[in-house]
């Protein structure tokens, strides 16, 4: 018991004195869910936003291909993108494994389709009387289209900080594509794996108390993206 | 919103004039027109195209005045049917309805009065005959006519649905979609705002920035009446707009309807409450079991 508190100690003062090695951490875990989550809302509102909005042929078979996408394994898509990035892949002249940037491209392909799935949903859950009341008051095909999405706003930002909440808490993409590098690409998930790993607590401690405040205020924003949406 | 919303949304029939409007509705069943006739007037000629208070024919009656410039009652439906399924909800051999003034429509639920105003809306096309607008045959016009034409019609939904936003941009909305083509300014829609508001009872002080949710059931229906009048519709179609409204909310709606038929908008209301309806409308049809007399 008394190594848990001695680490629980040690963390909390690693953070008070703004420790730079978990800094570092934390910066690239921003940095890479932040490109990220970007990444994924331009990608995927848009996408989730067709989904729910038109019939098309085939539009079922989209939906459980997203929806089976939400539930593969990050280690799967680190597989995949370490092999698109690696130097014999088609896009290792990008140089762009074991980088931020590198770690981003795998952390999009998992928060893409938790966007487009939650995009569609709200759009599809959406009261039935807005088209009609927007064609009603004399909306064009685009103006309903953007009525549509501001309608369905807090929605949609739930859906983003979903995403970042999965993005940002994930381990093995960042481990495969970044490489774990110290000052590099270490990430809080990474560097929490290799400190325990290696029998520092205190630095695991420490980053883990990171990401439970990062997870309590995400919580905190999707109860009140929530209360406002179901308003 | 989903394919499942708009089933619910286009009835099955046919060719919704709504899908219209973003390209042709795939597998629509819209029988062909044997009958329709050639094109009534090009766009350009077209009455439906000029602004309502250009034209000298309302009477405030609604009982058979035609437009003085298509001599041609507003509506005209001819051999129209419209069916849900296999079942044809609405069977109108011929209907004339006359520009300006107000139109009543009664009869009891499942009797095709919704239907009819959907059509009326330029929401539905007919299965089957001709519905023509203005001189205008509807389902001959290509989408962006179509959708043209619509932003002259308004409906007031039986629950209307407000915009998660301010009493103000509700009431706006209409007015904003069509500000890229009247070059309507800042002042002249807040101005059209706190009018459409006052003729709906509602002091635009009180309730401009008030939001959706902090309105009551008649403040609601009230605003989006307002939201409709806003932008000075040719035609105002209202399906059951006093359904769960006070006595005194309804009266207020009955007066607002009074004042923009008084203007020349030519108003359509489906009610059940013949009380509140007989004062009010010029002519009143009787709808049921899918045909219309009156």
């Amino acid at each position: 018991m008394d190594y848990l508190l001695d680490g629980l100690a040690t963390a909390l003062r690693l953070l008070a004195a703004g420790d730079a090695e978990t800094f570092s951490a934390v910066w690239i875990t921003l940095a890479a869910s932040g490109m990220s989550i970007a990444a994924c809302l331009a990608i995927g509102a848009p996408l989730g936003f067709l989904i729910g909005y038109h019939d098309f042929p085939g539009r079922r078979a989209v939906r459980i291909a997203v929806d089976t996408a939400l539930c593969f394994p990050t280690v799967v898509i680190g597989l995949l993108v370490y092999l698109l990035l690696s130097r014999q892949g088609p896009l290792g002249d990008l140089g762009l494994l074991f980088t931020i940037p590198g770690m981003s491209v795998g952390l999009t392909l998992l928060g893409i389709p938790i966007v487009m799935a939650m995009t569609a949903l709200a759009v599809e859950q959406a009261d039935a009387r807005l088209r009609l009341t927007l064609l009603t008051l004399g909306a064009d095909g685009r103006q309903v289209l953007f009525a549509t999405l501001w309608e369905t706003r807090y929605h949609l930002m739930l859906a983003g900080v979903a995403a970042f909440g999965r993005i940002v808490s994930e381990v093995g993409i960042s481990m495969m594509v970044g490489g774990n590098i110290k000052w590099h690409t270490r990430t809080i998930t990474t560097a929490i794996a290799l400190e325990t790993g290696k029998g520092d607590y205190a630095l695991g401690i420490a980053l883990g108390l990171v990401l439970l405040a990062i997870a309590l205020l995400l919580n905190l924003m999707l109860a009140g993206l929530r209360r406002r949406a179901g308003r | 919103m989903s394919g499942r919303e708009t089933r619910s949304v286009l009835p099955v029939c046919s060719g919704s004039l709504i899908d219209a409007a973003a390209g042709d509705a795939p597998g629509a069943e819209t029988e062909p027109m044997a009958d329709r006739a050639p094109e009534a007037s090009s766009p350009e000629t077209s009455c439906a195209d000029k602004p309502y208070a250009d034209k000298p024919h309302a009477d405030g009656q609604g009982t058979g005045v035609l437009c003085a410039r298509c001599q041609v009652p507003l509506y005209q439906l001819e051999g129209v049917v419209r069916r849900h399924g296999d079942r044809t909800v609405l069977d109108v051999p011929r209907l004339d309805i006359a520009a300006g003034g107000i139109t009543g429509v009664v009869g009891p639920n499942g009797g095709g009065k919704s239907t009819l105003l959907r059509l009326l809306a330029l929401l539905d096309a007919p299965c089957r005959g001709e519905l023509r607008f203005a001189g205008e045959a509807v389902g001959a016009l290509s989408s962006a006519r179509t959708a043209d034409l619509r932003r002259s019609v308004t409906l007031l939904l039986q629950e209307p649905y407000l915009l998660r936003r301010s009493v103000y941009e509700n009431v706006a909305f209409g007015l904003s979609v069509r500000s890229v083509r009247s070059g309507r300014g800042v002042r002249e829609t807040a101005d059209a705002v706190r009018g459409a508001l006052e003729l709906v009872a509602l002091d635009p002080e009180v309730f401009l920035r008030r939001r959706w949710f902090e309105l009551s059931g008649g403040e609601a229906q009230r605003v989006a009446l307002a939201a409709r009048l806003a932008f000075s519709p040719r035609v105002l179609l209202m399906d059951e707009p006093t359904a769960s409204l006070d006595e005194d909310s309804a009266a207020r709606i009955a007066d607002a309807a009074r004042a923009v038929a008084a203007r020349g908008t030519t108003v359509i209301v489906v009610s059940h409450d013949r009380d509140w309806l007989e004062p009010l409308a010029g002519r009143i049809l009787k709808v049921r079991r899918g045909q219309v007399e009156g």
